[in-house]
């Protein structure tokens, strides 16, 4: 176990910077997952952590220690890739051991460990075979077990889910958090899975363009979204935001669009003045099919998606603005159909039209 | 359509396919004796005294068992001092080119440096000089470095030939094999060599056998330069060696095709080796596909 600091971490492919002066610290024994578009630097960053990438400029540190030009041996650090990278030639056992074999551990020691590893992931079974003979959940597993037979201080992980069908990643989601609760190692993890963040970080860390949009706990993440960025990257689906203009003064705006029955907000911070273009933004979970809410308007529903337990209804306002909406009435509107949707006012996020969060207290 | 119908047309197509199998088969049988009668017919000649090669109508088996051409062969000293010079020079250039080839490779596949795609651009060019063109110069140079009549002069030589062509074979075999393979080593603590002898190339072993093949048959049926860079007989390899026959013997005809024959098994040997071992997809497994 261990913790992680990233001071002023940047990297430069000549002119170019894929990672921008980041500043970040991860707990120890804490489950941190970086997640982002593709591009945005998370994979980069990781293998920036693993020593498999020089750092232009910046310190990173582990336990406090400098580890900036470290090899990864010497940081402790243990990788699982998205294409899992088991040696072909090599059997399932033989891959588990090769880190341990490269640390000159006796033989013996090297045998128990292989077991406990197998045993943790229920691959005893498999260890005499060859990585092509095996599924790619085992496979997975296989790279896991290479991963914590090492017992390092740091786990690493580049979307190690990507490659499995649906219902595995599901699985192995679970099975994931479970083994990081069971050994309680300090992991780091790549996604570009909203989901998987959600479900499986303590802390999630949002990137873009190389830079940290927001750091915090997946509820801070969903709760109060630092920007419209984290706000449309976080939760699925995707936010709605509906453009609004205000009115009035900085003590009391009235808020009004095309869509909405005017809207009152209190301003509680800098950045809101009057007549300025705002957007609104409101979780498809949190705009209800229904008259009983507090805000409401109407839209033309195009496609309904029945999952089962609920319903998300694709339509479009009166203007023209695509928006989703949640059910759960058994009554379930059809492609046509004119139906009202409403919202808490206490559920929305304001966002400047540069995409920066304009906080509010709901009004009297 | 009635089931008669039904039944006549899966009659028909039974027989198409039939007739399409048996064509193939013939196709295949006609294109393999003409690719082998060379062989058969030196296998043959080897195995017949020389007033038999030439009796008319040609006849493919001897009257009897007939094995002195193999016999002379093998009494000979001077025969034996040429499959041993021969099998030395392949072995030795086989060695060297994979030793020297495999890690130039490894530096053009993992590395990028300045003048790197010069480098590479060069190195396949040279493949495309004719080789007797180089002829004159090579006698120069072997000369000048006190090589010539050397199995070393040779060996340099030869390499100048396979070095190329095992850089550029092992570069295309390690340029398939994932860059995950050598970070996943690399986290396992392995150093960059360590990375390429304990990963890479297991894993490139295919492409490693086949190189080695190749430049080891190269170095076997080289002739002019073996003929131009010796000059005595405890230097000539085996194809300078069979050519000596003809002047200097006279036609033995039944002892050249016997040493051709004898020549010709470790290429035969080879060959099938890398049948066993050109196993496509070793690589399939380790990595997701």
């Amino acid at each position: 176990m261990a913790t992680l600091e990233l001071d002023g971490i940047k990297k430069k492919y000549g002119e170019l910077e894929v990672v921008e002066g980041l500043d970040l610290s991860v707990e120890e024994g804490s489950f941190t997952v970086f997640v982002g578009p593709s591009g945005c630097g998370k994979s980069t960053l990781l293998r920036m952590i693993a020593g498999l990438e020089e750092i232009t400029a910046g310190e990173l540190r582990i336990d406090g220690e400098r580890m900036n030009d470290a090899t990864p041996v010497e940081r402790g650090v243990s990788m699982v890739f998205q294409n899992y990278a088991l040696y072909p030639h090599m059997s399932v056992e033989k891959n588990i051991a090769f880190g341990l074999k490269m640390l000159g551990l006796p033989r013996d020691d090297i045998k128990r460990r292989v077991a406990a590893a197998a045993e943790t992931l229920q691959i005893g079974a498999l260890l005499k075979r060859r990585p092509s003979q095996l599924s790619g959940g085992q496979r997975q597993r296989v790279a896991i077990g290479r991963a914590i037979v090492r017992e390092p201080r740091l786990f690493l992980f580049d979307e190690p889910l990507s490659n499995l069908d649906a219902e595995l990643r599901v699985t192995m989601r679970v099975e994931l958090a479970k083994l990081h609760r069971q050994i309680g190692a300090t992991m780091i993890y790549v996604t570009h899975d909203q989901t998987e963040a959600l479900t499986l970080a303590d802390k999630i860390v949002v990137l873009r363009d190389g830079a940290i949009e927001q750091a915090g706990t997946p509820m801070e993440l969903y709760l109060d979204p630092a920007n419209a960025f984290v706000a449309g990257f976080i939760g699925s689906p995707q936010m709605n935001f509906l453009p609004v203009t205000t009115t009035g003064t900085d003590a009391g705006l009235r808020l009004s669009s095309a869509e909405l029955y005017a809207l009152n907000v209190v301003p509680d911070g800098a950045g809101w003045g009057a007549d300025m273009t705002l957007d609104l933004g409101i979780r498809p979970e949190h705009l209800q099919v229904g008259e009983d809410l507090p805000v409401r308007f109407d839209i033309n529903v195009d496609v309904v998606e029945n999952l089962g337990g609920t319903r998300y209804v694709y339509g479009s306002t009166a203007s023209g603005k695509s928006v989703i909406a949640e059910t759960r009435a058994d009554a379930i509107p059809r492609a046509g159909d004119k139906v009202t949707v409403g919202f808490d006012p206490v559920r929305a996020r304001y966002f400047n039209a540069n995409g920066q969060r304009l906080r509010h207290k709901l009004a009297a | 359509m009635t089931n008669a119908q039904n039944t006549h047309t899966t009659v028909n197509e039974e027989r198409q396919r039939l007739f399409r199998r048996v064509m193939v088969y013939v196709a295949l049988t006609v294109v393999t004796l003409i690719m082998a009668f060379p062989i058969i017919w030196m296998v043959s000649v080897s195995l017949k005294p020389t007033v038999e090669t030439f009796s008319l109508p040609p006849r493919l088996l001897p009257n009897s068992l007939y094995l002195d051409g193999y016999t002379r062969i093998f009494e000979n000293p001077q025969f034996r001092r040429f499959l041993l010079n021969s099998y030395l020079l392949g072995i030795v250039v086989t060695i060297l080119s994979l030793a020297i080839g495999t890690l130039a490779a490894f530096g053009f596949s993992r590395y990028r440096f300045f003048g790197d795609k010069a480098a590479k651009l060069f190195v396949i060019t040279t493949q495309m000089v004719p080789s007797i063109t180089l002829l004159i110069p090579f006698f120069g140079v072997i000369v000048w470095l006190r090589l010539y009549d050397t199995i070393w002069g040779l060996v340099l030589t030869y390499l100048t030939f396979a070095l190329p062509y095992a850089v550029i074979m092992m570069n295309g075999y390690l340029d398939t094999i994932p860059r995950d393979f050598d970070e996943a080593a690399t986290i396992d603590g392995c150093s960059p060599l360590g990375v390429l002898f304990r990963v890479l190339l297991p894993v490139a072993a295919p492409g490693l056998i086949s190189t080695a093949v190749y430049t080891f048959l190269l170095s076997w049926n080289e002739f002019l330069f073996a003929l131009a860079l010796t000059r005595s007989v405890e230097m000539r390899t085996v194809p300078v060696g069979i050519s000596m026959m003809v002047g200097e013997f006279g036609l033995k005809w039944d002892e050249m095709m016997a040493f051709s024959v004898i020549g010709s098994l470790p290429v035969l040997v080879l060959f099938m080796l890398v049948q066993r071992f050109v196993v496509s997809g070793l690589s399939a497994g380790g990595i997701k596909g």
